[in-house]
Formats: structure tokens, sequence, C-alpha cells
């Protein structure tokens, strides 16, 4: 009999502290439409479909029993929303019909403007990723990968060469900054005015 | 008006119901039998008192006593809806020497204190509510009850073990049944399972001989392979039209030998009874132990049928029973009161495209399962793979597919835990595979079913609590290569987990049957929006429906287990017991009767009476309502161009009045105003 491959840490024990009983609530109301999480059986459909749940220090339905439990703190921290590749099977398979892939936008804002969760690595890289499409128009792997990881990583640099050589030539991904995109001024337009019409 | 006018003709009583705090709590009851007292005694209102519970004996008493002393001609009860407690009040003015339909029982409870939060304008709405109860009572006429005869018979539909087991009851106290099975043999669902839980014994062993005894039973008619396509008339009288599909076997001279299956050349996979995985003849039973032992001929597969050679059956048939001439037949039966049992569906599991059934081999449902651990199955009771011989080393059991899912169906299937639990016993048992269960929540609520459990979990199966995401052949690590592997959330964990196992069984959910809005039609009975048909009251009349006459047992009514079913259908037919005993049935004075002077033949309401209640005379060119059939429904009511009918205890008068009361306009105002919402 094969041992079932174990694929992350489990979360620390010990008594919650800070519970916060309004943070459900708070998560509900800055989503936008209906989320429907309250009504969360705890069934673990969405941690077992996710196909980042390897990287996610707790599952998506671990994080909404700690929304429930008011451990604002810890799911600030938490690196799962971060995670999230908007893949949608959760929010597909959920027998529930939460909106899980929206509730975990959510939590990023939350993150970002908290303290705890704003300074993260996590954030960082979906900071660095906004600002090189706010520039070119497009995204930019090979600038990303080596902007968050010489600000953050540095040691780990020579450990990815390996993947970094892959990028150039298996992928066929250029070195250069890509060339912006026509009506780069209209792009800048179109998210300034939707920053302004969602206030974030 | 002159003052002469005004007085008041009737006496008129009203009760107001706290209910505990469902009424009090919202409406300020005192404030409104006070102002009933002040503000409609011109209507004849000459007492006006609240009570905690009027339903209660000494509430009933007050209202009984009241109409004595104060010689009260009407009473308005102000209270629950009238389903819940209309007969109450009018049997207490029965009691009270009053007829019982000068009571009005006005709902001041779901129509008023459950749906408002506003105290206040709850208040005034019963006020309102209770003035148009007072002005309608007045124009309320002495009715006497209705007196017909109940046919001693009695119909049920579905040979499952709800519909046996009635049947049995009913058969017993010595009055006929008709039993309609639309399979060639009654037994239902419970002839194809393997044990039953929580004591395991054979489903077969404990099922068969009731079945014996429904065959033999002077009482009852068995009509299988035969539906019901009509039904006609009404509690105590229903006439029945049932169509019996043709088997081609003379019965009178079949013995059940066997020989024509035998001998018959082709083979049709049995995708009913042996749910897909064995074989059956065109000619067959289900299964050995059928009742009736006699085959049929399926004449979709028959050989003769398709190409019209053949006969195998009829040349080696030692009693020439075989006749390929039969046809259908149309009986009409006459009975008194009808049960359905016609039991559920599963859920199609290849709707949850996740979990694989039917694309990947080794996905099982749980009806497979069934046949599979079954001796007297496909594979001898061997639990093997799909290919017939391996037997898996690791079986993974899911529980609520299709079942507790908005994406398909939101209520829980109630044997799904139990069965799953008794499949991971059969497992052990007979392979010693590890054995996993993959659950939301453990429901065990019934007699021995924890204990159950327990002895599941000490057996040694592997409890992962997590809806199960995907079960897939795709290999990712060591291990799973060649395997199903089962990925979940152990949520108790915290963790995502492949499981590789040689075998899953998908433990699929109950349905409604296909067709079972088209069956409520027939029986003019209602169904929820599931497609489960919906009982008189879910918890204190579980088997009755709001048709008169016409009762629900077994799964039809929602997901139960075998001893849930057994238990309603012996309630089923207890009350229909009751109601042959009392050999006559009262039914409500409530009839729509036409005034012929008034008719101008128009038939409109001919067809648009749901019961066919209305016959038309030819020769007077006029309508006329059986009030036998009538329900009192009041659609030709309301449809009459000419105002020729009326519906008694629903007069024009009557309604019109209520209205005015409703409004307030009964308190000598002249224009409509209604009751005065403070600003708040």
């Amino acid at each position: 009999m094969t041992e079932p491959v174990i694929v992350s840490d489990p979360p620390s024990a010990g008594p919650v502290k800070h519970e916060d009983l309004k943070l459900l609530q708070e998560v509900i109301l800055r989503t936008p439409g209906d989320p429907g999480l309250e009504m969360c059986i705890q069934c673990g459909t969405c941690g077992g479909s996710c196909p980042s749940a390897s990287a996610m220090d707790h599952t998506p339905r671990a994080i909404f029993a700690m929304l429930r439990a008011g451990m604002r703190e810890d799911v600030m921290k938490s690196n799962t929303p971060w995670m999230c590749v908007s893949c949608y099977y959760c929010t597909v398979r959920c027998p529930q019909e939460i909106h899980i892939t929206d509730v975990m936008y959510t939590l990023k804002n939350m993150s970002l403007e908290s303290k705890v969760g704003g300074n993260s690595t996590a954030s960082d890289f979906s900071k660095t990723f906004i600002s090189l499409v706010e520039n070119y128009g497009r995204s930019f792997e090979i600038g990303l990968a080596g902007f968050h990881n010489v600000k953050h990583f540095i040691t780990r640099l020579p450990s990815m060469t390996p993947m970094a050589i892959g990028m150039l030539t298996k992928k066929g991904m250029s070195p250069f900054p890509p060339k912006r995109i026509k009506g780069m001024d209209q792009l800048k337009k179109i998210l300034k005015r939707a920053k302004e019409l969602e206030a974030v | 008006m002159s003052a002469e006018e005004k007085k008041p003709k009737e006496r008129v009583g009203v009760y107001v119901c706290h209910c505990g705090t469902n009424i009090a709590g919202v409406v300020n009851v005192g404030e409104v039998s006070k102002w009933a007292s002040d503000n409609l005694s011109d209507e004849g209102v000459v007492v006006a008192r609240d009570y905690k519970f009027m339903c209660s004996s000494l509430g009933q008493e007050l209202i009984q006593k009241d109409i004595k002393e104060q010689k009260l001609t009407r009473v308005v009860v102000a209270a629950c809806s009238p389903h819940l407690h209309e007969k109450t009040f009018r049997n207490a003015c029965k009691g009270a020497d009053l007829n019982p339909y000068l009571c009005e029982l006005v709902s001041i409870r779901e129509q008023d204190s459950w749906v408002h939060t506003d105290k206040i304008a709850a208040t005034e709405k019963a006020k309102a509510i209770i003035s148009g109860g007072v002005a309608r009572v007045i124009h309320h006429e002495p009715l006497e009850p209705l007196h017909v005869p109940i046919h001693p018979a009695t119909l049920i539909v579905g040979g499952g073990i709800a519909g046996i087991q009635a049947a049995l009851e009913i058969a017993d106290a010595g009055f006929p049944v008709y039993l309609v099975e639309r399979e060639p043999s009654i037994g239902g669902h419970m002839a194809q399972f393997d044990k039953t839980f929580p004591t395991l014994d054979c489903s077969a062993c404990i099922l068969t001989p009731k079945m014996v005894d429904v065959g033999n039973h002077k009482n009852i008619t068995m009509l299988t392979y035969s539906e019901v396509q009509k039904v006609d008339g009404y509690v105590g009288n229903f006439a029945v039209t049932i169509k019996k599909r043709a088997r081609y076997i003379k019965t009178e001279d079949c013995t059940g030998c066997g020989i024509c299956w035998e001998k018959c050349p082709k083979k049709v996979i049995d995708d009913h009874f042996e749910a897909g995985l064995g074989y059956r003849k065109a000619v067959y039973t289900p299964f050995p132990q059928a009742v009736p032992k006699y085959p049929v001929i399926d004449d979709i597969n028959c050989t003769y049928f398709v190409k019209g050679t053949c006969k195998a059956c009829e040349k080696f048939c030692p009693t020439n029973a075989i006749d390929f001439n039969q046809k259908d037949e149309i009986l009409t039966v006459e009975v008194g009161n009808i049960i359905l049992a016609t039991g559920w569906d599963l859920f199609d599991a290849r709707r949850v495209p996740n979990y694989g059934y039917g694309r990947l081999a080794n996905v099982f449902t749980n009806m497979e399962f069934e046949r599979l651990s079954n001796s007297a199955g496909p594979t001898g009771g061997n639990i093997v793979l799909r290919d017939g011989k391996t037997t898996p080393k690791s079986v993974g059991i899911v529980h609520c597919v299709g079942s507790r899912d908005k994406n398909y169906n939101n209520y829980c299937s109630a044997i799904c835990c139990m069965q799953s639990l008794k499949f991971a016993h059969l497992v052990h048992e007979k392979t010693g595979a590890t054995v996993y269960n993959f659950y939301i929540d453990i429901r065990t609520p019934a007699k021995a079913y924890d204990e159950f459990y327990q002895r599941i979990i000490e057996e040694g199966t592997l409890f992962v609590r997590g809806k199960v995401a995907e079960i897939t052949d795709a290999a990712r690590n060591p291990g799973e290569e060649g395997k199903l592997i089962v990925q979940v959330e152990d949520t108790l964990v915290g963790k995502q987990r492949r499981i590789p196992v040689d075998m899953v069984i998908l433990s699929a959910g109950l349905e409604p049957r296909y067709d079972s809005k088209a069956l409520a039609k027939t029986f003019g009975i209602s169904c929820s929006a599931d497609g489960w048909f919906i009982e008189r009251h879910p918890k204190l009349d579980p088997v009755a429906t709001m048709t008169e006459g016409v009762y629900i047992a077994g799964c039809v009514q929602g997901p139960k287990d075998i001893p849930a079913s057994v238990v309603q259908g012996a309630a089923a037919a207890a009350r229909i017991l009751g109601k042959i005993q009392q050999k006559e049935i009262a039914l409500e004075p409530v009839r729509a009767t036409i005034n012929e002077e008034q008719c101008s033949g128009c038939r409109i309401c001919n067809t648009l009476c749901p019961f066919n209640a209305i016959l038309f005379h030819e020769d007077r060119m006029v309508s006329e309502v059986n009030p036998a059939l009538c329900q009192g429904c009041g659609t030709c009511v309301a449809a009459c161009p000419a105002g020729a009918i009326a519906g008694t205890g629903f007069s024009n008068e009557q309604i019109l009045s209520q209205i005015d009361g409703l409004l307030l306009l009964n308190l000598n105002k002249k224009e409509a105003v209604p009751a005065v919402l403070p600003q708040v």
C-alpha cells in the first residue's frame, strides 16, 4: 500500500488569539455580489480541487474556518490568496455555490491594507507584476522573476539558474523588456478609471 | 342609513389567540381584543377576548361557555391558519350546539405575526383581519356535511417494500387490495440489495417471505407489468384505469418452470435489476424469487418481435403457455382509497464528471456494488474489478454523490452514510482490502446505527473527512501508476491528499422517479420542487396528502431507509383501515351550485373544472354541478361570465363583505381607508 502523499506542513496548533467575530461579515461585505461564504459546510471540495494547495500554508477551507474564528492576523499573513491562480475549480465544484475565487481577491485586498500582509513577499510579487503590466501593457516573466528574486531572495539566485536558462531556451522567452503595446495611454486611462471606481 | 337598519342581527364572539409568543410576541393581542369589542359592536360583536392558547381545552371551553351564556350566533377566532385548527374550533362550536360553519378562523399568525417585525403595524393588521372575519361570518349559513359511502377496496401503486407492507396490512384486516407494479415482479429496490444495515441480514431472506405472502393472499390482486393511466372520482369512490402490458405468457398455463428463458437465444444486458453488470434473456423473470413467478417477453429485444422468426420459447414450453398475440389490456377498478409507494430512482453519477463514472472502468455505483456483493448477482458475490477477476486491494467509498450539493441535489439522501458503512464492512469481510470512506458528515441517527458506525471504525476502515474533489487515473507521484487516485482535502489534517486505490464506489443519492411530476398530476397531489410528494403535514400527518383518500408511503415522500419505509407503509394502511371502518365519509359541504335560470349554457365551466364535476344537460342547455365530485375549489364560480355559479361558503356576499371589513369600510366610514400605519 502506497502511503498517501502529504504535500505541505500542518498549521501550528495553539489557542486562537484575537477573536474578531466581525471578520467573516467584513469579508462578505467587501466581496462584490453575494459570495455566500457564510454557507460553507467545511467539506474541503475547494482544498481538494486546488492545484496550488501544495504551495499554500492553509487550504481555502481552512482559511474560511479561520475567518469564522476571527483569526484576522493569521488570515492576513497567510499566503493562500496569493497562491490562487484563479482557475475557478473550487468555485465550479463548491456544493454550496460559494464564490471562492472572488473571496480570494477580497482577501488579497484586505491583506495589502493590513500591516502584517502588506509587507509580505507574496503581496510584493503581485505589486511587481502589476507595475510591469502598467508599464508595458503586457506581462514580462523574466523581468518579474528577476526583480522579485533580486529584491527578496538574493541568496536563492544561484540555485535558480537552471530554471532561468530553461525559460530563455526551451520556452523562448526574451531577456529584454517587451515592446509596449499600442495605445499605452489608453490603457493607463482605463486602469486609472478602474482604480477610481473600485477605490483600491 | 337609519338606526333601525344598523342594528346588528347576529351576536358575534371574537377570540384572539396569543399562541404563546407566536402571535403575542408581535401583535398586541390585548389591544386587538379591546379594539374589537369597542369598535365592532355595531357589527354585532358582543364579546371579545384574548387567551394564551385558544386551541387548548380551556380555550375551547371559553368559547363554548360564551356561546351558551351570551347566546352567540357567530364566532370569529383569530389565531393560526385554518389548515391547522379550523376543525378544532368548528368542533368546539358544534359541541355548544352552534352549527360549525358559523365559525370563521382568521389567520393572524401565518399572515401576520410570523411575517412582520413591526409590532404596531402588525397589531393594526390584526384588527383589519378580524374586522374582515366579522363582516364575513355574518353572512355565513348553517351547513351540513355530505355523507358518501367508502368503497372497501384500496389501490396501492408500487410493489416495493412500502407498498408490500401496506398491502399486507390492509389485506390481513380483511379488505381487498389492488397492488399495481410497473416491473414484471414486485420487490422493488430491496430485492436488489445484498445485506441490510445495521443488522446485516440478507435483504432477499427478509423480503421474499413477504413477497410470497402478497402473491398468495386471497385479498390481494397483483397487477404486475402494469401502470395506472387515469384516476377519476373522489375519496371513497375512485375509478382507476390501469394498463396491463402484454406479457405474452398465458399465466393460467405457465408453471414458472424456466425452460423458456433457458432456451431463449437472445441475451440482453440487464441494466435494470443487475444494474448493467449482468445479462438476462429476452424472456425473463427479473430474479429467481420473482413474484409472480411468470416471466415476460421483452418485445423490444425478442428475436421473434424484431425479425419475425425464432419462437424457441414457444417450441420448448411444456404447457403451451407462450402467446405472441397477447395485447395490452385496459382495466378499470373501483377503490375507496389510494396509496402511492412508487419509490425512487438512483442519481446518475455520470452527472459528476470529476468522479469519472462511465469513463474510469473501476468506478462503480452503489447499485452496481450491491449486485457485485450479492451472492445471487452476476459474480456470485465476488467483489472484483470491472475485468471480472481481479480482487481489489484498496477501495475508496465516496459519500454524498449528487446529494448535499447545490450543483445537483441540495438534500441529504439519508441512506448513504449507513449504506457506505455497510459497503466498508462487506469489502473488509470479503476481500480484506484497505477501505477508505470519504465523508462530509457521518449521519447515523436511528436505533443501533451509531453502534454500527463504531463497529466499522473498529474493523479498521480509514475515515477521511472531506468531499472528494476528483477521481483520476493520471498518475503524478510514485505508486499512483495503474491506480485510481482519489484527490481530496483531508479536512481534519488541513492537507490535500491523493490516495491511490483499485476500486471506487460512489454512494449516489436518491432522486424522485423520473416521471413523478406526471404521476402527481394523475393522482391530483402536489410534489415539491425536487419532485418528492408533499405530505399533508411534515410532522403530524406524514402519510396523507392534501387530496382526501390519496396517501403516500416510502421514498416517494422523500429519501428514507427500509425501516422508515415499512413504518410509512403500515401507517398509510392504518389510516385507510380507519376510514374503511367508518363505512362512510363526511365531505366538506363547500360546493358550487349553478342557478339554472341564470346559466346561459356557454359550457366554459365544463372544461375548466379540475374534478370533472360539471354535467351539461343538452335538453335544457344548462350545466349542473355534481356535489359528490365537486371539491369546492371555486374555479367555475370565478369563470362564469353570467355570475350564475355560487360557491357554498364562498358567496359573493361573503367575499365582498370580508373585503369591506378588511378595509374597515364597515366602520361607518365613507371611503376606503386602509389600516393606519404609523410612522416608524
